[in-house]
C-alpha cells in the first residue's frame, strides 16, 4: 500500500547509506468535517488569497518572503533555503548512536516512519535488526522544508521511526516550579508505592478509546436518519476530446443495436 | 523560565489528590516567513473559497457538513456539535500504573510541567513514589472541552504530564508492508560493533539549531543586496546490498 | 449471553448470540446466517479478496438500526488481514476478507451485507471492473431493468465487450464490465459509464435516465454510472441483503434474464439464501469471468 511520502533521501551511518522515505507515523482521529457555503452546499477549499486584486492565487504565483519591515518583503527561493544546509536536505547522517532510555521524553516531538526505498530493503533490516537488539537509537540532523530537525532514529516493531526532538535551548525548565522546601509526606509516599503497585499492569493503549468521536459518530448517524443529507451541486467538468469520439462510437454502436433488434 | 500556568486540576487516585497547575515544557523559536503574490509581492491570506463560486466565502455563510456521499453532506449545527463536548472537569484520574519505558514514544504528544498548588507534601510524596518504583501513571482528564489520554511521569524532581495519542491513531508498522531480508551472523556480528563504537551518552544540549542561524544569516545578506551562492543538496549514493559487508568493514576500521 | 468457540483453520473464533433472529419476520437467526455465508465462502471469497471492506452491521436484525463500519475493528483478532487506504483524504485500517475464518469473524459482527470497492486496496485508482448500478425510479420495476440491462448487453458486444448481470438482492440490477488490466483508473470508467448513461437515456428517453434528482427518475430506470468511484462500494455479488428476507445479490446469465424478461414476473428475479446454495453447489461461480476476463475500452 502506497503511503504518502512526505520526503525521501539516504539515511547514513559511517559508510554506509540506505535510501529511504519518511512516511506518517500518526495520522488524527478526529472525525472530519467539510466547511461549506450556506448558500448551495458546496465544499469550500482553503486557498490563497490576494486582498488587492481579489483573486485566488495558484502555487505557481506564490513566494516565499521574510519581513524586513512592515509590507517589505525579501524573497527566499527554495533553492536558496535548500543552499542553507545543501549536506542535510537529501541525507539524515547518523552522528552517533545513544541508548534510547537515556532519552528524556519532554525531548520528543511528532514521529514519523522510514520506510526504505528500492535496494535499501537490507541495510534498512540490518539498521532495525541491531538498533532492536542494543536498545540503540541513531542521533541525526537533517533538514525539511524550512527547519532543520535534530532526530532520533530508532528501531520498533521492526521497523524505523523517526522522531523530531526538541533542542534542549526549547525546553523550559521546570525545577523552578517546585519551591525552596522540600517537604515529603513519608507516610504517604510509601501508601502511595504500595498502592502503585497493587495497580501496576501492562500497557495496552487499546483499552482507552476516544469517547468523544464515538459521541460525534453517533450524532452523525442520528442526523442522517432524521433529517438526511444537503446535496451540493456538480462541477462542470472541463470539456474533453476523448469523450466526444467515445460517445459517437457509443451512438453508432446503438444505432446498429436498435437497427438489429 | 517556564510557561504560564494553562490549566489547574487534581492528581485523583486512590484516596489521593494530589493538586497541581499545568505548564507549557517546551518553547519554538522560528524563523517566520510569509506567502506572497510573486508579481506584486502582496502578502497573501487563506480564504474559505466556494467550489462552485469560485468566490471567498465569509464566516456567517459557512457551515458544517460531514460527507457521506460524494457531494452529499449531513449539516451539523455548532450546538449540537457542542453537546458531544465531555463536561468540564478538575480531576486527572489515574487508572493504572505501567513500568516507564512500556509507553514507545510514538503515542506520546505534548509534555506539560506539573506544578505543586497549595500544598507541596502529597505532590513530593508523588513524585518520590513514582521514581522509587520505576511507573509512569496512565490517566485521563477533560481540559478546556476536550478529553485527554496521558502518561503521568517524573522529571528530575518536578512531575510531568504527556498528552498520549490513542492507539488507533498511531498507523500500524504492519501497514508499511516491510519486507525481510536474509542477513548473515557476520553483518549482524559488525554493525553491532560499530554502533557500540559510535555510541554516546545522550546529550542533547551538544546540537545547536545551527540552520537557524543559518538561514538567518542567508536573509541578511539577501536584504543588504548581496548575492547568494546557490549550493546543490548533497546526495549519497545507495550502498549495494552485495557491498553491504564490504561498506561495515570498512566503516569499523575507520572508527576503531 | 451464549457463545460458542469454533475452530476454522486451526483459529479458535468465539461465536455469539447464535440463536439471536437477525431476520425476525422470516426466522433466520445468526446461526443461519453463519451456515449461509459457510456454504458460499467458496464463491464468495475469491469476489471480497483484497478489497477494503465495509460492514453493514445489524446487531439487532434487519428490522433495527443497523451502521456502516469502514474501519476496521480494532478489537479484530492478530490474523485478520488489514490493509491502509486512503478515503477521503483520511488514511484507515481496513479488512481484508480473505478467508473463511475473516468471513466467519465479520458475519459474528452480524455484517450481514457485505460492500466492496470495485478497485483492490493495492490499486486503490484502477477499478477490475466497470459498474451499471441500474436503480429503477418510483413506479418502475426490475423487469424495467433487465430491459435496460439486455440494451446495454447489446450495445457493449457492439464494440466486442462483454458483461454480466446479477441482482443487486433488492430492487435493482448490477451490470458488471470486466477489464482486469490495471489500466483504465476510475476518471476513465466513470467517463464511460457516463457517456454510456446518457446515450442510453438520449436513445430511450422514456425508459432509462442518467441523472440522480428523484423526480427525474419516476417510471424510469436510472443508470447509476457514478458507483464507478474510488470511495464507493458495491454490494458483493454472494452477499446476503438486509430485507424481510434472506435474499441473496446473485448472478444471472444472460438468456436466463431474457427468459425472465418475457415471463414478466418480477417475484422470479428474487433469489433466497437456499436458492443461492443450491445454484452455486449446482453451477459453481456465474460471475468469476468478472474477476479474470481480460478486455479493453475503447477510446482511452
Amino acid at each position: 500500500m502506497a503511503l504518502q511520502e512526505i520526503w525521501n533521501g539516504t539515511i547514513s551511518f559511517s559508510l554506509v547509506a540506505i535510501p529511504v522515505k519518511l512516511v506518517r507515523a500518526v495520522e488524527t482521529g478526529r472525525v472530519s468535517f467539510r466547511m461549506l457555503h450556506s448558500k448551495d452546499y458546496s465544499p469550500l477549499a482553503r486557498k490563497m488569497y490576494c486582498p488587492k486584486e481579489e483573486t485566488i492565487v495558484h502555487a505557481d504565483e506564490i513566494v516565499r518572503g521574510y519581513e524586513i519591515a512592515p509590507d517589505n518583503y525579501i524573497v527566499i527561493t527554495d533553492k536558496e533555503l535548500e543552499s542553507v544546509s545543501p549536506e542535510r536536505s537529501r541525507t539524515i547522517e547518523i552522528l552517533e548512536f545513544i541508548d534510547i532510555k537515556e532519552v528524556d521524553p519532554v525531548y520528543y516531538d511528532h514521529p514519523y516512519y522510514l520506510v526504505p526505498s528500492k535496494g535499501g530493503e537490507k541495510a534498512y533490516r540490518l539498521l532495525v535488526e541491531v538498533m532492536g537488539q542494543t536498545h540503540k537509537a541513531g542521533l541525526a540532523k537533517f533538514v525539511l522544508r524550512e527547519r532543520e530537525y535534530l532526530v532520533a532514529v530508532k528501531s520498533s516493531d521492526g521497523a524505523l521511526t523517526l522522531i523530531t526532538l526538541h533542542y534542549s535551548g526549547e525546553i523550559l525548565s521546570g525545577e523552578n516550579l517546585l519551591p525552596k522546601e522540600e517537604k515529603t509526606g513519608t507516610e504517604e509516599k510509601s501508601r502511595m508505592k504500595k498502592i502503585i503497585k497493587e495497580m501496576t499492569a501492562e500497557f495496552h493503549p487499546d483499552k482507552y478509546a476516544d469517547e468523544r468521536r464515538k459521541k460525534i459518530t453517533k450524532l452523525l448517524e442520528k442526523k442522517a436518519k432524521e433529517k438526511g443529507t444537503v446535496e451540493a451541486p456538480e462541477l462542470e467538468e472541463e470539456g474533453e476530446e476523448g469523450v466526444v469520439d467515445l460517445v459517437a462510437v457509443l451512438e453508432e454502436s446503438m444505432r446498429k443495436v436498435k437497427e438489429h433488434g | 523560565m517556564s510557561g504560564r500556568t494553562l490549566w489547574k486540576g487534581y492528581i485523583q487516585f486512590s484516596d489521593f489528590n494530589v493538586p497541581v497547575k499545568l505548564h507549557t515544557a517546551v518553547k519554538q523559536e522560528r524563523i517566520q516567513f510569509h506567502l506572497l503574490h510573486k508579481r506584486d509581492r502582496v502578502k497573501l491570506h487563506q480564504q474559505m473559497i466556494c467550489a462552485y463560486e469560485k468566490v471567498p466565502v465569509p464566516p456567517e455563510e459557512q457551515a458544517k457538513g460531514f460527507e457521506l456521499e460524494e457531494r452529499k453532506y449531513i449539516l451539523v449545527d455548532p450546538a449540537e456539535l457542542e453537546q458531544t463536548d465531555p463536561e468540564d472537569g478538575r480531576m486527572i484520574e489515574v487508572h493504572e500504573f505501567v513500568k516507564a519505558g512500556q509507553i514507545d514514544p510514538v503515542f506520546l504528544e505534548r509534555m506539560y510541567y506539573l506544578e505543586p498548588d497549595t500544598t507541596v507534601k502529597e505532590y513530593n510524596a508523588l513524585a518520590g513514589a513514582l521514581k522509587e518504583t520505576g511507573t509512569v501513571g496512565i490517566c485521563t482528564w477533560t481540559m478546556r472541552k476536550r478529553s485527554y489520554l496521558g502518561a503521568l511521569q517524573i522529571n528530575g524532581k518536578v512531575l510531568c504530564l504527556s498528552t498520549l495519542r490513542y492507539a488507533d491513531e498511531v498507523i500500524a508498522v504492519k501497514s508499511l508492508e516491510l519486507q525481510k531480508a536474509p542477513l548473515s551472523e557476520k553483518e549482524l556480528k559488525i554493525a553491532r560493533d560499530l554502533i557500540s563504537q559510535l555510541s554516546a551518552p545522550f546529550q542533547p544540549q551538544k546540537f545547536e539549531n545551527e540552520h537557524q542561524k543559518k538561514l538567518q544569516a542567508l536573509i541578511d545578506k539577501k536584504t543588504r543586496g548581496e548575492k547568494i551562492a546557490l549550493l546543490r543538496p548533497k546526495h549519497l549514493k545507495p550502498t549495494a546490498p552485495d557491498k553491504l559487508l564490504e561498506a561495515l568493514k570498512a566503516s569499523l576500521e575507520k572508527v576503531a | 449471553m451464549s457463545k460458542k468457540i469454533v475452530e476454522t483453520a486451526g483459529r479458535k473464533l468465539s461465536l455469539s448470540n447464535l440463536k439471536k433472529d437477525l431476520y425476525p419476520s422470516y426466522g433466520f437467526t445468526k446461526a443461519h446466517v453463519l451456515e449461509y455465508y459457510r456454504r458460499a465462502a467458496d464463491f464468495i471469497l475469491p469476489h471480497l479478496k483484497d478489497r477494503a471492506l465495509t460492514l453493514k452491521r445489524y446487531p439487532d436484525g434487519t428490522e433495527k438500526d443497523f451502521f456502516f463500519e469502514k474501519r476496521c475493528p480494532s478489537y479484530r483478532p492478530a490474523w485478520v488481514k488489514t490493509a491502509e487506504v486512503h478515503h477521503k483524504e483520511e488514511r484507515m485500517t481496513v479488512c481484508l476478507v480473505n478467508d473463511l475464518e475473516t468471513l466467519i469473524w465479520v458475519e459474528n459482527l452480524a455484517s450481514l451485507e457485505l460492500h466492496v470497492p470495485l478497485a483492490r486496496a493495492g490499486s486503490p485508482e484502477t477499478p477490475d471492473s466497470i459498474v451499471f448500478d441500474l436503480d429503477p425510479g418510483d413506479q418502475a420495476n426490475i423487469l424495467d431493468c433487465s430491459k435496460v440491462a439486455l440494451i446495454l448487453r447489446d450495445l457493449l458486444m457492439q464494440m466486442q465487450i462483454e458483461s454480466y448481470a446479477k441482482t443487486s438482492g433488492k430492487k435493482g440490477l448490477h451490470v458488471y464490465v470486466p477489464l482486469n488490466r490495471k489500466e483504465a483508473t476510475f476518471v476513465d470508467t466513470k467517463r464511460f459509464s457516463k457517456a454510456v448513461a446518457e446515450v442510453l437515456q438520449r436513445n430511450y428517453p422514456e425508459l432509462v435516465t442518467a441523472k440522480m434528482a428523484k423526480e427525474q427518475r419516476t417510471k424510469k430506470v436510472f443508470i447509476n454510472w457514478s458507483q464507478n468511484d474510488p470511495s464507493k462500494t458495491m454490494i458483493c455479488v454472494y452477499s446476503l441483503r438486509a430485507r424481510e428476507k434472506p435474499v441473496v445479490s446473485f448472478p444471472l446469465e444472460w438468456e436466463e434474464l431474457e427468459i425472465l424478461d418475457k415471463q414478466g414476473d418480477p417475484d422470479k428475479m428474487v433469489l433466497m439464501h437456499s436458492d443461492a446454495v443450491n445454484r452455486l453447489e449446482k453451477n459453481g461461480d456465474l460471475f468469476r469471468e468478472v474477476l479474470t476476463k481480460k478486455q479493453k475500452l475503447p477510446h482511452l
